[in-house]
């Protein structure tokens, strides 16, 4: 039953999305509103488990001093900290939100700001003249870098004509096909998880 | 007057049924989902049947996820795999948790640590479950550990930070990305290169695909990574819908080429929206 129960629930959840999708049900619009309700209350019993999953491992690397157990602490204190805080103030409060707006945006951008060097050190590694794939990967990415940036255009308008017809052929082209056969093979799975034929997310073998 | 104003409107908003039965501008999408269901089912009874189905051929991406596995048991250093930022409702995510057993059992029986880092808590408790099973299934319940599995934290950039920090410290040997990722998949690469880790990556997402391909070793693009599950277990039957989608998907652009003639046809003064106006309809 452990397998077969939750297959019949996706089963019939499945169905009771479909038909309120596609078939003329009335107000069919309740159906899909009851299915998220349903779905934010298990996600927050299911952020519950993340967050006694995160306590136990960063508890064991206090008790057992791993390399960078102070980490630990300070993860620990602003988890719960910024958690009874919120509790306390709700999520308008002026304490939470100026923690939220001074430190954690700003540490976002932070990490988001590294992708800057990271496309610099990926692009000297990838773009080298090894094959002649390779070298057209070069050129196109000169020819969109160039038509970007300013001193593109004192070259000409041939710059930014060349950069725009990349973008809105050969890339756009490729863009839908990778899509068009994602979207095929994400229905060839959702057949799968239907007809019982995938259960790797059961725990058992497909 | 304002009622009957109001009321008018309001009736002639309320949606009516096409044919009687289906909801407004879902017929096409209907037919066209029918179409796709019927051909994947034609082909899982085929193989079901033992009839010659063709294979899938060679993926070198999934092919490489073995040599990583082994690449890190030689080296005695762990193996890392993600799945991106993708939810539980994502397709790729179980890409992922197909290709997740299959891994967990090779770690289990090679001995190799595995390290799985989640973003998203249902993911998470799923794939500590896939984990833990597929450990048991290869006879190593005792090597199991529960704290290789971390939900890390539900923000994008907070869980890139801690899985850059996990790589980092544990000094991985492999990378696997298999999911839907976004900003955080060229951080995850990079970090993985600094590393010295093999990288294996697959995703469905057009805007990171560039940068799996320029940073990583071995990248699934698009629909390889739904093939994982029939590739790696090599089950007919998964094989049989993975022979079914690629069918659709010839139809697909079978339609796209008749839609192309027609809007072709349409600039020479034909007009005719006849195929644009059955799948809208």
């Amino acid at each position: 039953m452990r397998k077969e129960v939750p297959m019949i629930i996706t089963v019939l959840s499945a169905l009771a999305v479909i038909f309120g999708k596609y078939f003329f049900l009335g107000d069919q619009s309740k159906i899909l509103t009851y299915t998220d309700k349903y779905f934010n209350i298990s996600g927050a019993f299911a952020m519950l488990i993340g967050l006694i999953s995160l306590t136990m491992v960063h508890t064991t690397n206090i008790r057992r001093r791993k390399e960078g157990w102070y980490n630990s602490i300070v993860l620990l204190v602003v988890m719960y900290g910024y958690l009874i805080l919120g509790l306390i103030e709700g999520n308008k409060g002026t304490a939470f939100r100026w923690i939220y707006n001074n430190a954690f945006v700003n540490l976002d951008a932070t990490m988001f700001s590294l992708l800057a060097f990271y496309i610099a050190s990926a692009a000297y590694r990838a773009f080298r003249v090894r094959s002649w794939e390779a070298t057209m990967l070069l050129v196109a990415a000169f020819l969109v870098m160039l038509g970007n940036i300013p001193p593109g255009e004192f070259l000409g308008s041939w710059v930014a004509d060349s950069k725009n017809w990349i973008m809105r052929i050969p890339n756009t082209a490729a863009m839908r096909a990778i899509n068009i056969g994602a979207y095929v093979g994400a229905f060839a799975v959702a057949m799968r998880i239907l007809l019982g034929i995938e259960r790797a997310h059961m725990g058992g073998r497909s | 007057m304002n009622q009957i104003y109001f009321l008018a409107a309001e009736a002639a908003k309320k949606p009516q049924p096409v044919l009687g039965l289906f909801v407004e501008k879902n017929v096409g999408a209907f037919f066209l989902m029918l179409f796709m269901t019927v051909i994947v089912w034609v082909m899982i009874a085929r193989a079901r049947g033992a009839k010659k189905i063709p294979a899938i051929r060679k993926l070198a991406g999934l092919d490489a996820i073995d040599e990583a596995i082994g690449r890190a048991t030689e080296m005695g250093r762990p193996v890392h795999f993600s799945p991106g930022l993708g939810g539980v409702t994502d397709p790729e995510t179980f890409a992922f948790f197909a290709t997740l057993g299959h891994v967990a059992k090779q770690a289990a029986r090679y001995d190799t640590r595995l390290i799985n880092t989640h973003r998203n808590q249902y993911v998470y408790a799923i794939a500590d479950e896939i984990i833990r099973q597929a450990y048991l299934e290869a006879g190593r319940p005792d090597a199991y550990n529960p704290d290789d599995v971390r939900y890390l934290s539900p923000y994008q950039f907070a869980y890139a930070s801690g899985v850059i920090g996990i790589f980092q410290r544990e000094k991985i040997a492999a990378n696997l990305m298999i999911g839907y990722f976004y900003a955080e998949a060229l951080i995850f690469a990079e970090a993985g290169y600094q590393a010295g880790a093999i990288q294996v990556a697959g995703t469905t997402s057009t805007a990171q695909l560039p940068f799996f391909v320029a940073a990583c070793d071995y990248t699934l693009i698009g629909e390889e990574i739904y093939a994982g599950s029939a590739y790696l277990s090599k089950d007919p039957v998964l094989t049989g819908s993975v022979v079914g989608q690629d069918i659709a998907k010839i139809g697909i652009f079978l339609l796209i080429l008749v839609g192309t003639i027609i809007a072709n046809f349409n600039n020479f003064g034909a007009k005719s929206n006849f195929l644009k106006d059955l799948l809208l309809k």
